[in-house]
């Protein structure tokens, strides 16, 4: 990769912040933090969820069928696509959301386990995946993805450095 | 988390997520549905009343991104 990890965490914070700002969302939350990775072009990250089904748009895809899921679960039956939408507010400054502080920690903690080093974005992607619970880990499971064999791949490319 | 577990209403992630689902869904319908009321002429007085809100509530949430987005809006 020739950009520096420096470069690589400014695109990723202005790539979230857009995919928030798309969705009128007041928060970044780690599922707008997962959209931005899989949209790093030419980056080992993007290509790992390439590879397991995981483009921006198919992730996209992937959030709506759990937004429709879990509008279900309330007796409410939405076809998102065919919601009405809004304007975005290209000003509106997003916040970092709590599932995005967390996603921060736990990419710190295996950038710091892997001997040190700055956060990169294969990082970044072990500390999405690790999430338990929340939008992100069920619109993977309602889209089929092998989470533990994603996860255990960007490990992998996060401790040989290789982001 | 088995693909029946998601849909599952006994379950509490399904239910917990129900709720972010549904204040997604009300968010969303709020900024289209206030957009489009202004579009067509009506005043914050109107929408904050329908809402239950302030005007003041109102025009603060809403009004800097319908300027944006070009919505000739009413002084009232």
């Amino acid at each position: 990769m020739s950009t520096s990890t420096k470069d690589v965490r400014a695109v990723l914070v202005r790539g979230a912040r857009s995919e928030a700002q798309l969705d009128g969302a007041a928060t970044i939350e780690a599922e707008h933090v997962l959209l931005a990775l899989a949209a790093l072009e030419g980056t080992t990250t993007a290509r790992l969820l390439a590879e397991a089904g995981l483009s921006r748009d198919e992730i996209r895809a992937a959030l709506d069928r759990e937004w429709e899921q879990s509008l279900a679960v309330a007796g409410i039956i939405v076809a998102v696509a065919e919601l009405p939408t809004a304007t975005p507010d290209p000003d509106r400054r997003p916040r970092i959301g709590e599932s995005t502080v967390r996603l921060l920690k736990r990419a710190g903690d295996t950038a710091s386990g892997f001997g040190g080093g700055r956060i990169g974005a294969a990082h970044m992607l072990v500390g999405v995946l690790d999430a338990k619970l929340g939008r992100v880990p069920r619109a993977l499971d309602l889209a089929g993805i092998d989470r533990a064999a994603l996860r255990a791949r960007a490990a992998e490319a996060a401790e040989q450095g290789d982001h | 988390m088995e693909t029946e577990k998601l849909a599952d209403p006994a379950d509490p992630g399904a239910g917990l997520a129900a709720v972010v689902a549904l204040r997604r869904l009300a968010d969303r319908l709020e900024d289209s549905q206030v957009e489009q009321a202004m579009r067509t002429g009506w005043s914050w007085s109107d929408v904050a009343e329908v809402l239950g809100v302030t005007r003041q509530a109102v025009h603060k949430k809403h009004a800097k991104r319908l300027i944006a987005a070009g919505v000739a809006l009413r002084r009232r």
